[in-house]
């Protein structure tokens, strides 16, 4: 069985946890001891740290731009207040923020839904003949390889400037991590359960839906991961590109002709908080869930 | 039922090209609702033999006939009881016991309560929503037995599969498979090494020896039943085995490796 990414050991928390008591016998400084005893909920504490961080550094950055370059360096209040303005309706480029939010997930989605379709099933395919993989890994392990943007020329000529390209670009690019890994997890079930399938007299089919593919779920899952995160990226980079009027990606490429800086991070904004909530929200926690619910400490 | 004639079996190591005799002119018949122990040392080729009469593995030479029919195949018509649990892990006991049923064609209803039987005869029914990490080895097993009989085979095949429960579960199973056996009649082929076990279960017991000797004994064991695993007799006939298996060569290296677990051989065990 092959290790793929976040698939083999627990993936690192999205935000960090309270620290479990130090084992007896260690030593502590009193000062942490006090700090202990001061401050109930270290957990959430670190948590609002973390987030303070990046705030600070965003707001000195902006000062220290200003102060040396003539420009308007959108502070995180410069942000917000633009985010709410937008938010009641502004309008972006002749369309509101929801109107480009939704076009971005929608094109994002049908990129998405087509790579874990091809993905998954030729994932399954792979995983079962090793003249399949053998063929045809090398392929995928390329396509890999392709950074996003790349596509982009192929993108244009398959479909030309249409948002059509930008799809195709999602899919392309979610793709490969998806085979890899529903590969890795079809050849990671083990061969007692393929015996013991074929006993209780399953056909070849039913092996496939009920054996080779809840026995790969788990690896799946953090394809999928993968797979969404690259697609997301690079649709931000395809709007800009071949994007055609709304979208996330081309708001921001048009602030540089109309100086909408703070809408353009607005846009940055809005993007991460829709991926960590996809990523950390939902497709992290299946993945969790699937391997404990069926207590799956998988061997080697 | 179960038929070997002049089976032999060959095993290659991909990686070293080496070419390994498993089993070498194997003769063995098991009647109909015959309760047969194979009994071996580690590494005999007790499990190789099970699986070629389960159809996992085909033989290199010889026949394996089952109802006088040559075995193609693993269907649900020889159920398998393996000594590692391979119940399904994403589906519940119940699931796990309706998987067979569904591939037979069984309405969902009818499944409901076959599965609702079988799970009440192995005494498991407050567990039939339980996922299989949640139970015991010994209920894992019990479940095994479940998903099998509830396809109601003609016949049993276990490889070992009381071989990693403690001396009391095991006790208690063994006594469990033999209520079921005389209440269903079924005829069972039971591989293990553990001669106590062999005297307690069967109706006649095979000593298979390591290639190139195949089956070097076959006792059968006339002790009325039910059987006191303390009686004198039972004493007796198991000191008689041990007396054979001691006659034995010990395990050559190679084989001990191939025994016990099956090698992976794509070829022959991965369909399309």
């Amino acid at each position: 069985m092959s290790t793929s990414p976040g698939s083999a050991g627990p993936a690192p928390d999205a935000f960090p946890q309270p620290r479990a008591p130090a084992p007896v016998g260690t030593h502590q400084p009193p000062a942490l001891r006090l700090a202990r005893r001061l401050l109930p909920w270290p957990g959430i504490l670190t948590a609002i740290a973390a987030l303070a961080i990046p705030l600070a550094l965003w707001w000195g950055l902006a000062a220290i731009v200003m102060h040396l370059r003539p420009v308007a360096f959108p502070t995180p209040y410069d942000t917000y207040l633009r985010l709410s303005g937008l938010l009641r309706g502004q309008l972006l480029n002749d369309f509101t923020i929801y109107r480009h939010v939704a076009d971005s997930i929608q094109r994002w989605a049908l990129g998405f839904a087509l790579a874990v379709g091809i993905g998954v099933s030729s994932g399954l395919l792979l995983g079962w003949s090793r003249l399949l993989e053998r063929l045809s890994m090398p392929t995928v392990t390329v396509l890999q390889l392709v950074p996003g943007l790349a596509w982009i020329p192929v993108a244009i000529l398959l479909f030309g400037v249409n948002p059509r390209a930008t799809i195709f670009m999602v899919g392309v690019t979610a793709l490969a991590p998806i085979v890899i890994n529903t590969t890795a997890g079809v050849k990671g079930v083990d061969e007692m359960y393929l015996r013991a399938a074929r006993m209780m007299g399953a056909e070849d089919s039913t092996l496939f839906a009920r054996v080779l593919l809840p026995g790969s779920l788990p690896h799946l899952l953090s394809g999928l991961r993968v797979g969404f995160a690259n697609g997301w990226r690079v649709l931000v980079a395809g709007e800009m590109i071949v994007g055609t009027g709304t979208g996330l990606g081309y708001s921001i490429i048009q602030s540089r002709w109309t100086l909408d800086y703070a809408a353009a991070f607005v846009c940055i904004a809005i993007i991460c908080i829709i991926g960590l909530t996809v990523e950390r929200g939902i497709l992290l926690p299946l993945e969790r869930r699937t391997v404990e619910r069926w207590g799956l400490a998988r061997s080697a | 039922m179960i038929q070997l004639d002049a089976v032999s079996k060959l095993f290659a190591n991909a990686e070293t090209g080496q070419v390994v005799q498993a089993l070498q002119d194997i003769d063995l018949v098991v009647e109909e609702n015959e309760f047969v122990c194979l009994l071996g040392p580690s590494g005999c080729g007790k499990s190789t033999l099970l699986n070629l009469v389960a159809g996992f593995e085909r033989p290199t030479s010889g026949r394996v006939l089952f109802g006088g029919e040559p075995v193609r195949a693993a269907g649900p018509e020889r159920g398998v009881v393996f000594q590692e649990p391979t119940l399904f892990p994403w589906l519940t006991v119940e699931q796990n016991i309706e998987f067979g049923l569904r591939n037979l064609g069984v309405g969902r209803l009818e499944r409901k309560e076959i599965s609702l039987r079988f799970v009440s005869l192995v005494g498991l029914a407050d567990f039939a929503r339980a996922r299989p990490h949640q139970l015991s080895g010994g209920m894992k097993q019990r479940v095994q037995l479940a998903r099998v009989l509830a396809l109601d085979p003609r016949a049993l095949l276990m490889d070992e599969p009381f071989g990693s429960l403690d001396a009391q579960t095991r006790d208690r199973l063994q006594d469990q498979l033999l209520d079921i056996w005389e209440n269903h009649r079924k005829t069972v082929l039971f591989v293990t090494h553990n001669v106590e076990e062999a005297v307690y279960l069967a109706d006649r017991v095979a000593v298979l020896a390591p290639a190139p000797d195949g089956i070097t004994a076959d006792m059968p064991i006339t002790i009325p039943r039910p059987r006191d695993r303390y009686a004198t007799e039972m004493r007796e006939a198991t000191m008689a085995l041990i007396a054979v298996l001691a006659d034995l060569p010990c395990c050559v290296l190679p084989s001990r490796s191939l025994g016990e677990s099956p090698v992976r051989e794509p070829s022959t065990t991965m369909p399309g």
